[in-house]
């Protein structure tokens, strides 16, 4: 090998690894989140493409076809009153559930915002509930509430009470799961909203303390302006949440009396495992994704400019 | 030579393994919904039958109800996750066989020996459109069992002998009133498989067997579900629990706080065992006339299965079928015979003998109906648990309730068509 031609294949060397590391160096950031982005892909966008395509198809699991039926699928459940019921009664339990667990959180986490050794452990007991299995705490307040034999009828009767229809009435069967779902999240709601007020500077409380704030004051102009960022965090997953309720009501009571508790998602649930209509079932579930997509952007236009994020 | 001995001990090995392979044993996997005593008897069967078909190793998996199977076999057939066999109530396997998911038992059933061992009922509740398409293995008829303390304590000197709605509410409301103030009722709010009975009773349907006629909005059906709901929400003579959730009516019956339960005879087992010698089983009420039907399952195997699978899936059917299996079954549960031969065999006549109730079933047998199975009645069954709970409440006018709800499972029958 001579000199001139070691000089000539330098360069061609040195390009070759200079163009290989900056093409690296570029899809580094690609590479590490593509494990991420295929899972997502994989148990998410594509099964909302596959339900969004499935809606428009009848289907019932067994049948080798799923002719295609345009927006019949859409129409039909449009046409149902139980549709009808389960959005109402899912928007009731919304409605009600959210402020009370999102009030219902701040109040009592403006008290454990204290680091003292009684706040300490309440945050932990109130956390508690969060992370017990859903169908344990649904199975125990089945019991609770049971009109017959029931410890709440026990109690109520022991007092010289009636017995009252927790389970059977269509209004109180409601008011109980609000009351066991909000039980289930408040921990955890809780201990965002501390975080939440942790952060407010102290100086702020100093100042309205000197300026002789009354501690309602105090909490409605300091306090709820500088959690808004943590409210607005809380709403959006508690929406959520509430439009997607499923487990305490299958176990509670299957969406009874009569409907009175049945759910956006329960009638998921039914159309598609009990009765087997999969292009219904679909269309159901692109109809809630729409209305969750619907919510989302109603909060963040009338909520939105009302957070902010700096003191 | 360590050459030669390597290649000596490798082809040891692959001739080993080949050898292995081709005596492997052919395995059925087996899907069930029996647990507690069910379980423990079907294992039984399982392992004599394991014992007396050694290349035969039957899979079970205990995967929950009748409605949580037909769930999960829909589920399971797209994914290609299927058993080979599975228990099938005997309402509900049309919706398969329609489908072309379950094997034609037709031609094995006949050249089998145990169709002719069969009782008329059990090869009917079998046939779909003319076919075979489930062999029987736990069938059943609703009975009436009660509680002998209780109504000892609510003062019956003799044995009540409730034979119409009105006798039946008479003894209700005698109980409820004597004992009430202890949180007994006097009867459970009656479940799914109790209601068909009650309406048969009162010499109707919901869906005639035959014809396929919808009669939900038949007028002695109207009357009889006007009956049923009057028990809970107007005499009060019955726990409303039990309307929400059928499971805690036989709760409240197996601890002790409910007089009268009308329910499967396959619920005897565990009734004995919570109940002992307080509990007494007597035939079903006959309101108009004396009419049961017959409920329960089948075992239907796959057609997706392999050949040599399925073969072997038959014979464990007809395994489970045979007199001497059939009679540990229904001694161990109260499930009926369904083998002429059954009784004939010492555990079936020993449990004859000293189980009185479990005789109740088989006598009613002459007056024993099949039901009917197209696919429609996997959504009548369904949705009929809001129609029941509307009425049963009072929240919702019986009449009013069935018109509509024959109504929209006519819409149904003709969309399943």
């Amino acid at each position: 090998m001579t000199a001139g031609q070691t000089d000539t294949a330098r360069p061609a060397v040195a390009r070759r690894p200079f163009a290989g590391r900056r093409l690296l160096r570029r899809a580094t950031p690609y590479l590490f989140a593509l494990p991420l982005l295929l899972f997502i892909a994989v148990f998410t966008y594509i099964p909302i493409a596959s339900s969004l395509n499935l809606s428009l198809r009848e289907w019932n699991f067994l049948r080798p076809d799923k002719p295609f039926v345009g927006l019949e699928n859409y129409r039909t459940l449009l046409s149902q009153r139980e549709v009808w019921n389960a959005l109402r009664v899912t928007v009731i339990f919304a409605v009600i559930s959210v402020p009370l667990r999102l009030g219902l959180a701040l109040m009592i986490a403006s008290y454990l915002v204290r680091e003292t050794l009684p706040s300490r452990l309440l945050r932990g007991a109130l956390f508690l509930p969060s992370v017990t299995s859903t169908v344990s705490i649904a199975v125990i307040f089945s019991w609770v509430f049971a009109t017959d034999g029931g410890l709440m009828n026990a109690a109520l009767t022991s007092l010289g009470g009636p017995k009252v229809p927790w389970m059977q009435d269509p209004m109180l069967a409601l008011c109980v799961l609000i009351a066991v779902n909000t039980w289930k999240q408040l921990g955890y709601d809780v201990i965002i909203y501390i975080a939440g007020l942790q952060a407010v500077p102290p100086e702020l409380y100093d100042a309205a303390a000197v300026d002789g704030g009354r501690r309602w004051h105090v909490f409605r102009r300091v306090t709820v302006p500088l959690v808004m960022p943590t409210t607005y965090f809380l709403l959006v997953i508690a929406v959520i949440e509430a439009f997607q309720v499923f487990t305490i009501v299958d176990v509670m009571t299957r969406g009874g009396p009569a409907g009175a508790t049945d759910m956006l998602v329960n009638m998921l649930y039914r159309v598609g495992f009990t009765l087997f209509d999969i292009g219904q079932g679909s269309a159901l579930a692109v109809l809630l994704f729409l209305l969750l997509i619907g919510l989302a952007l109603v909060k963040s236009r009338i909520l939105g400019r009302r957070v902010h994020y700096e003191a | 030579m360590a050459s030669m001995g390597r290649n000596l001990l490798s082809a040891s090995a692959i001739a080993l393994c080949a050898a292995s392979a081709a005596a492997a044993d052919v395995q059925v996997e087996f899907w069930h919904s029996f647990g507690g005593g069910g379980g423990k008897a079907l294992d039984t069967i399982i392992a004599d039958f394991e014992a007396a078909n050694p290349g035969i190793d039957i899979v079970t998996e205990h995967v929950g109800n009748y409605n949580d199977i037909v769930a999960k076999l829909q589920a399971a057939i797209p994914a290609n996750r299927a058993p080979d066999a599975v228990i099938l109530e005997v309402t509900r396997y049309g919706l398969f066989a329609d489908s072309g998911v379950l094997l034609d038992l037709t031609p094995y059933l006949d050249a089998d020996p145990l169709k002719a061992d069969l009782f008329d009922f059990a090869r009917e509740v079998g046939v779909y459109e003319g076919k075979n398409y489930i062999v029987p293995f736990n069938n059943s008829t609703p009975v009436m069992y009660y509680n002998r303390e209780i109504m000892e304590r609510a003062g019956f000197a003799e044995e009540p002998a409730p034979k119409t709605y009105d006798d039946l509410l008479a003894v209700s409301k005698t109980v409820t009133e004597k004992l009430g103030g202890e949180g007994i009722y006097g009867i459970a709010a009656p479940g799914q498989f109790a209601r068909w009975g009650l309406i048969m009773s009162n010499d109707s349907d919901l869906i005639d067997s035959v014809s396929g006629e919808i009669l939900i909005d038949a007028p002695n059906t109207i009357d009889a579900y006007k009956w049923m709901s009057s028990l809970v929400h107007e005499h009060k003579v019955a726990s409303p629990d039990g309307v929400t959730d059928e499971d805690l009516g036989k709760d409240a019956f197996t601890a002790g706080k409910v007089a009268i339960n009308l329910g499967s005879t396959g619920s005897y087992g565990g009734y004995v065992k919570a109940l002992g010698d307080k509990l007494e089983v007597r035939p079903m009420p006959c309101n108009k006339v004396c009419r049961v039907p017959i409920g329960g399952a089948g075992i239907g195997i796959l057609a997706s299965a392999e050949k040599e699978v399925q073969e072997a899936a038959y014979k464990f059917v007809s395994f489970a079928a045979s007199a001497e299996s059939n009679a540990k079954w229904f001694a161990a549960t109260g499930y009926m015979p369904i083998n002429r031969k059954t009784a004939e065999q010492p555990v079936a006549a020993e449990a004859l003998a000293t189980q009185p109730g479990i005789r109740v079933a088989i006598d009613q047998l002459p007056v024993a109906k099949g039901r009917p199975r197209p696919p429609v009645v996997t959504w009548m069954r369904s949705t009929g648990y809001d129609m029941w709970q509307a009425m049963a409440l009072g929240q919702r006018p019986v009449e009013e309730t069935l018109t509509d709800f024959a109504a929209r499972t006519r819409e149904e029958a003709k969309r399943s068509q």
